[in-house]
């Protein structure tokens, strides 16, 4: 199969200054020269990884650190989970080409699940059947305290029982009646992937698997096979040659695998689903760098790549070499949390009028169009904006607050606030009054916040400083301290206000989009009030009645509530959201959709 | 009964004053003498006087973002375009020339007193004290400044305070050999050996004969300090060190402009480059010709 491929053009180098040097070359010359096809006779594709992952995992069944969206990706080429999700279509919706699952039949009062399974068999050529599901579920059931995605009463503490009706179908039981989407696709039954009982039912390398030994059945036993298969598949080096890894269910096997995280995928001839792979090979090639990667782009060595936002506006150059640009919208949130608990800060936090005047002074209009590009999504609530969704309410569709610094300032003086002379808002008329400060705010306080922030994005750096200037205007002072993300997170955690550590007021950590959703968009853990990334201590007992409704309601009329209010009521400050990345593609490459979870499908993919 | 010989008349000695005077007068002449040396003092006067007077002869807003005007090219509203965030970008070129130049001779000038003192007291005590300190130079020129400022990247992105302080404190190593090199040479000179027989202590001996004796290498070694701090700053700024918006200094307008090196916007990479190479290159110049001019060999 003929292959075309951008290729690296020659630099032309404009005549610089000997003084002036690097910069001078930088600045000066612009890349490109004649552009040429070069053919190549094979059937690969180069596919760039996101700079600095290092895919790390290969069971799937997820353990912490190893839950990184192109793990999962590479997990499910091999394995085809039970029941796939897919958001490429706009929509995120079941993918029933890439499960295993054929029908999926809830009960009538909503509290069982029955599913049958397509007629598959393993690349060994055994049959693919319930007793692999079960395999799968006894190994979680036991082990769930070491699996990635287990929170307490939700999978696989909510399965009453699981029984096999017969080779082909099973019915799992829930201790009550749940939302439907958020059991199929919020880390629940969507992250169920069948595997190789026959194969991998051991607890060491020279064991034979006895089939009707059902060792997984006993809590001792599934431990010792979990305890086996983990300390397998942390031995990356083993990834290619592991035979434990050579019985898939997936359109691609792993053929090559170096330890700096390049691998080669290659069609796995045995496979018999409805989602076969075309193209041969499959490189996925790790950078250190956005920057490294973007001049493999440019060399043409990437097929399928990715380019920095602000490279857009050179979108020709790389249209010129045969891509297409394509930015590839994440199923993601954007925000900087308040610290509700900030001992000083937390009671001005507190007040709604206040968060609705610094949310009045972003400008995410023009932040999405000129600071990023173009290559963001407004956002102005919990439910990500940029793919359909039954989830978003209407309120957060229309944005509450839209730009406007006056009004900011006018919501400010209402309530008690003078401009002082350096143009920040001060508290004058402190007390709980309509038209006075409100509650813990004492006379005398000034508006103004600090925001630790995310380094090593200049795009970063430009939105905060548009949101400096802009709330500026309104009479809020606003500085910015940078960190690394990881330093971010640590600096700003979820605090008691007593704690040492509470000092801070706002945080960003979002470069990349600050969440990335499951397919069910829950605020559970953000938004709760025990929800584990809720930095920001926000509590509110309706947010809490909402976020729980929106598991156990039947409908999604809860998680829309939750939208409309989170949306009204700005738990924190409401960002565009960031694309996933901005992907240049070989235009000769056909089948590529780019789905919202930030999941590849390099079996659709064909030249 | 012998009389007093009347002492014979003498021509009176130059006092310091008019001794110094004349030294002053012989070294500038052979400094301006020095063409590249005086064409280093006019760039960096035309840079400080473009700095500081600048704003007030071309008035723009360098706290204020105007999304709408982003990446404009130059032109008569904006002589030199416009950045990503709409800040005119020769009102930033001298908004980040002042903290440069500023940061620049702070940190040259902190790193030259430590060092200064340092090595004075280190040559001057001689002995298990000198090898103390000199051992503890010679550990810190061991590690490379560059290093060091990436840790602290790594951990927190100070002001400008913190980063004149930060430069200084990794600054101070080389000044700290150079004077302990003088002392040694200064210390057994006879005005000090007399001083310390009359009962002189070692402070005086230090702040009123040995430094002051060693000034034109503490002026030669701070010119070349300032340009080491300018260029370090606009190292740390590039790593994302420097200063937090809406500051800047020329380092960090050079890291900004690289995201559009592609995109042919050379005003955003061009002059805060090329003030870079010039204001280093004239201080380099102001150094050579400082010492050159204080060489004793070379006087005539």
């Amino acid at each position: 199969m003929k292959r075309p491929r951008p290729v690296q053009r020659r630099g032309r180098l404009s005549a610089v200054l000997a003084a002036t040097a690097a910069m001078t070359v930088l600045a000066g010359c612009a890349s490109g020269s004649d552009p040429s096809a070069q053919q190549e006779e094979d059937s690969t594709i180069d596919y760039a990884l996101p700079a600095g992952v290092v895919p790390n995992w290969i069971l799937p069944i997820s353990t912490p650190g190893h839950t990184n969206s192109n793990v999962y990706s590479i997990v499910n080429v091999m394995w085809e989970p039970l029941i796939s999700y897919n958001g490429s279509s706009g929509k995120i919706e079941q993918d029933t080409k890439a499960s295993i699952a054929e029908d999926v039949a809830f009960s009538a009062d909503g509290t069982a699940v029955t599913i049958t399974m397509k007629d598959r068999t393993w690349s060994d050529g055994e049959p693919l059947t319930t007793r692999d599901v079960e395999f799968w579920f006894n190994l979680v059931k036991n082990n769930k305290e070491q699996w990635a995605r287990y929170r307490a009463g939700a999978m696989p503490d909510n399965v009453t029982s699981f029984t096999v009706v017969d080779d082909k179908t099973f019915t799992m039981t829930f201790d009550r009646a749940y939302n439907q989407d958020w059991l199929l696709s919020n880390n629940q039954l969507n992250e169920i992937a069948p595997i190789p009982y026959h194969a991998w039912a051991k607890t060491g390398d020279d064991e034979e698997v006895d089939p009707a030994a059902n060792l997984d059945r006993t809590e001792e036993g599934a431990k010792a096979i979990f305890s086996y298969l983990i300390e397998e598949a942390t031995d990356v080096s083993g990834y290619a040659d592991n035979p434990l890894w050579d019985v898939t269910s997936g359109p691609y096997d792993m053929t090559d695998y170096t330890t700096n995280g390049q691998i080669s995928f290659t069609k796995n001839e045995a496979y018999d689903g409805e989602d076969a792979a075309s193209i041969t090979t499959v490189n996925l090639l790790p950078f250190t760098s956005v920057d490294a990667e973007e001049n493999a782009v440019r060399s043409g060595s990437v097929d399928y790549g990715y380019i920095s936002s602000s490279s857009l506006d050179q979108e020709s150059a790389f249209t010129d070499m045969g891509y297409t640009v394509e930015p590839w919208q994440g199923w993601s949130v954007t925000y900087m949390p308040y610290n509700f608990n900030n001992p000083e800060m937390g009671a001005v936090f507190s007040q709604l009028y206040v968060r609705q005047a610094i949310q009045h002074s972003i400008d995410q209009e023009n932040i999405t169009e000129v600071v990023w590009n173009g290559a963001a999504t407004e956002g102005y609530g919990p439910i990500p904006s940029g793919t359909e969704s039954d989830f978003i309410s209407d309120q957060q569709k229309e944005n509450p607050y839209p730009y406007d610094t006056e009004a900011a300032q006018t919501l400010l003086t209402d309530h008690g606030w003078t401009i002082g002379s350096d143009g920040i808002a001060v508290c004058e008329d402190a007390g709980s009054g309509e038209t006075q400060c409100g509650e813990g705010i004492a006379a005398g306080t000034k508006l103004e916040m600090t925001v630790v922030s995310q380094t090593g994005s200049t795009v970063t750096d430009n939105m905060m400083t548009t949101i400096q200037s802009s709330l500026a205007e309104a009479g809020i002072g606003f500085s910015i301290t940078s960190a690394p993300a990881d330093q971010v997170l640590a600096q700003t955690p979820k605090c008691e206000p007593t704690a040492a550590e509470c000092s801070w007021d706002l945080s960003f950590f979002g470069t990349a989009g600050s969440w990335y959703y499951p397919s069910f968009p829950s605020g559970d853990q953000l938004f709760s009030t025990t929800g584990g990334a809720n930095f920001g201590s926000y509590s509110d007992a309706r947010t809490d009645e909402l976020i729980t409704a929106s598991r156990f309601a039947s409908d999604n009329a809860a998680i829309q509530e939750y939208s409309a209010k989170l949306a009204e009521e700005l738990p924190v400050i409401w960002l565009p959201s960031p694309d996933y990345q901005v992907s240049v593609i070989n235009s000769d490459l056909k089948g590529v959709t780019q789905d919202p979870v930030a999941r590849f499908h390099p079996q659709r993919w064909s030249w | 009964m012998s009389s007093l010989s009347t002492p014979s008349p003498v021509t009176p000695p130059l006092s310091a004053d008019s001794a110094g005077a004349t030294a002053g007068r012989v070294m500038l002449r052979r400094f301006l003498r020095n063409r590249v040396a005086v064409a280093g003092v006019v760039v960096l006067a035309l840079f400080v006087l473009f700095c500081l007077l600048g704003p007030v002869l071309y008035p723009t807003d360098q706290t204020r973002t105007d999304l709408t005007s982003a990446n404009l090219p130059p032109s008569a509203e904006h002589w030199l375009g416009t950045d990503a965030v709409g800040f005119d970008q020769l009102g930033r070129l001298m908004e980040g020339g002042r903290l440069s130049l500023l940061i620049g001779f702070a940190a040259g000038a902190l790193a030259t007193v430590i060092g200064t003192l340092w090595g004075a007291i280190a040559g001057y005590a001689g002995g298990w004290v000198d090898a103390v300190m000199m051992r503890i130079v010679d550990a810190g020129i061991a590690i490379p400044a560059l290093f060091i400022l990436l840790v602290i990247a790594a951990i927190s992105r100070p002001d400008a305070l913190g980063l004149i302080i930060i430069l200084g404190l990794v600054s101070w190593l080389v000044p700290a050999r150079l004077l302990r090199a003088e002392t040694l040479t200064l210390k057994n000179r006879d005005y000090i050996l007399t001083l310390r027989a009359i009962g002189g202590s070692h402070s005086r001996s230090i702040v009123h004969h040995i430094l002051p004796n060693s000034i034109s290498t503490i002026i030669v070694s701070v010119t070349f300090q300032i340009a080491d701090a300018i260029l370090l700053v606009a190292y740390v700024s590039y790593l994302g060190l420097g200063v937090q918006s809406p500051a800047t200094d020329w380092g960090g307008m050079l890291s900004q402009g690289l995201t559009a090196t592609y995109s042919g916007r050379w005003w955003l990479i061009l002059p805060p480059g090329l003030s870079i190479i010039l204001v280093v290159c004239a201080f380099n110049a102001i150094g050579d010709g400082l010492r050159d001019a204080s060489e004793i060999r070379g006087r005539r």
